[in-house]
């Protein structure tokens, strides 16, 4: 038994033997398997915290792309926005150019010629809808900048030329005046019809170089006394070229309505370029009707022609003219000068008297000369007015003769009886005696009336004597 | 410089007589010793200067000058004035009354002896 005991313990213990081995390999396998899952574990939690790591990493990566993407997006966006940026300002700075370009070569050299001619069109910006206010605004500022420079400059020169032409004037003035002197002293004792037409002429040329001298500001040229409005409106009628046209009716009630010395000649010159322009500006076989009123503020002298007439903004620049309002450059008058109204405006407000243009009933123009009462008098009854002015209508009776004294002037039928008439053609040689004391008597008597008339009016001393030497 | 009563410049010139004219009308010329008759009435129309020369020679007669000195015109200016009233015909002209014959020097000198033998 115990044998068998041992055997089976023998047995047993071999048995038991690789039994135990392999219990030790198979618990050593374990520990290993242990070991290598436990590493394994290790390495699985090391490789999921990397792939956390990862994905957290993924993540951030994609959210940046998006990020970037959006990025990308905006630039794009904004590349976009900047290119339509860059050309609109493409297209607003060649419109500048064209502006600019425009307003150096049609508007500002418009602008330069409508100073001189005022219905010449000034043209505007080009392009006057797109909301570019500052460029205009800075163009227009230009524009002004560049008027306001030619007329500084065309000021400047003005006044040297008209300084120029003042000295000019007022030297062939003072020499014309001496001439018309000489003239006037030569016709005395020459008969001869030429040195009236020579006196005419240098009458015409005095004029000229007169309104010449206004319009350079210079002093009108002469002083006079106080002048009788019917002697002064013949006076500037003999001024003018188609005198004889010119028909004077003289309205006044009072013959000896005179102006005022310190404004006498001014009227004259003026008148005489109203007379001129009715003159000049109608057909030169109508007539030119002038009238002489007497108002109750004053005098007025009203000029008719039956020309072509004044357009209605010829009229109103005229009106400005004669105003005295228009600034009167002599760069202005044109080619030929048209000084007229330049000239009567500017003596109207140097002087005080006043003139207007109208449409003339007769179809031409009508100039309206007034003269208030400040500027009228009445001359010395004393002094003899021309035999060449006209009367007043109302009064028949001449005035060379106006004093009762002359009893000749109550006459109606001649001292002489008309049978004692000479015939239409005497002959000297074959006259009867009672024709020669006819004819004697006659010239007698004709020759007592005038000398009474001379004793009895109270002129000058030799009524033909030169009337007084002119000097400028 | 004129004072007041002095005489004045001149406001009217004398050339205003011809009307533009360079002469005078009419075929008659005259001249200053030329006699002027009022003739008939004064014709319509005329102006001022027409109607002071032709009252002033109405009453009788004047020669050129003496007229022209009345108007305070010169000869030639109012010979323009004569002949426009001379070709309406209301002035008649009269050619100038002629300087006297040369006298007889004999029967002058027969007078100059005469008188001398009274003595």
């Amino acid at each position: 038994m115990v044998v068998i005991v041992l055997a089976l313990l023998a047995g047993a213990a071999l048995t038991a033997g690789p039994l135990l081995w392999s219990a030790r390999r198979a618990a050593h396998t374990a520990r290993a398997a242990e070991q290598r899952a436990a590493d394994a574990e290790q390495r699985c939690a090391a490789a999921e915290r990397r792939a956390a790591d990862a994905d957290n990493r993924a993540r951030t990566a994609t959210a940046r792309a998006d990020d970037a993407e959006d990025r990308a997006h905006g630039a794009d966006t904004e590349a976009r926005a900047a290119e339509a940026h860059r050309t609109v300002a493409d297209a607003r700075y060649a419109a500048a150019v064209r502006e600019l370009g425009h307003l150096a070569h049609e508007r500002i050299p418009a602008a330069a010629t409508a100073l001189n001619h005022p219905r010449t069109p000034v043209p505007g910006p080009l392009d006057t809808t797109g909301g570019t206010d500052e460029l205009h605004h800075a163009l227009d500022t230009a524009l002004t900048a560049a008027v306001r420079a030619v007329l500084a400059e065309r000021e400047r020169t003005d006044a040297a030329a008209r300084a120029a032409l003042r000295g000019a004037a007022s030297k062939i003035q003072a020499l014309l005046i001496q001439v018309r002197s000489l003239l006037e002293e030569i016709q005395l004792s020459v008969d001869d019809p030429r040195l009236l037409a020579l006196d005419f002429r240098n009458e015409l040329t005095l004029r000229r170089v007169q309104s010449l001298a206004v319009l350079s500001g210079a002093w009108p040229g002469m002083t006079r006394e106080d002048s009788p409005l019917a002697e002064l409106c013949v006076g500037a009628q003999s001024r003018v070229a188609g005198y004889a046209r010119i028909e004077i009716t003289n309205h006044l009630r009072e013959p000896r309505l005179a102006v005022a010395a310190r404004a006498a000649e001014p009227v004259a010159i003026a008148l005489a370029e109203i007379l001129g322009n009715a003159t000049a500006y109608s057909h030169p076989e109508t007539r030119v009707v002038v009238s002489i009123e007497q108002g109750s503020a004053g005098a007025l002298v009203v000029v008719d022609d039956m020309g072509v007439g004044m357009e209605p903004d010829q009229l109103e620049r005229a009106g400005d003219l004669l105003d005295g309002q228009a600034e009167v450059l002599l760069t202005e008058l044109g080619d030929p000068p048209q000084a007229g109204f330049a000239v009567v405006g500017l003596l109207c407000r140097q002087f005080g008297f006043g003139c207007r243009v109208e449409p003339s009933p007769y179809g031409g123009v009508r100039a309206i000369l007034r003269l208030p009462a400040d500027l009228l008098t009445l001359t010395d009854p004393a002094a003899p007015l021309s035999a060449l002015a006209p009367r007043p209508i109302t009064q028949t009776t001449p005035v060379f003769d106006a004093g009762d004294a002359l009893p000749t002037r109550k006459r109606r039928s001649p001292r002489v009886p008309q049978q004692d008439a000479p015939s239409p053609l005497p002959s000297p040689a074959g006259s009867t005696p009672d024709r020669a004391r006819s004819a004697w008597s006659a010239l007698q008597s004709g020759t007592l009336a005038g000398r009474s008339a001379a004793h009895t009016s109270p002129g000058p001393e030799g009524p033909a004597a030169p009337e007084g030497v002119e000097t400028p | 410089m004129t004072t007041p009563s002095g005489p004045r410049r001149r406001l009217v010139p004398a050339y205003l007589a011809t009307q533009g004219r360079e002469l005078a009308p009419g075929r008659q010329t005259l001249d200053r010793l030329s006699i002027l008759h009022a003739a008939a009435d004064l014709p319509a129309g005329l102006g001022g200067e027409h109607r002071q020369l032709w009252e002033l020679v109405r009453p009788g007669a004047l020669t050129v000058a003496e007229a022209a000195a009345h108007l305070r015109l010169p000869v030639s200016a109012t010979i323009f004035i004569a002949a426009d009233l001379a070709e309406r015909g209301a002035l008649q002209v009269r050619a100038p009354i002629p300087s006297a014959q040369p006298v007889n020097r004999d029967l002058a000198e027969r007078l100059l002896s005469g008188l001398r033998a009274l003595k």
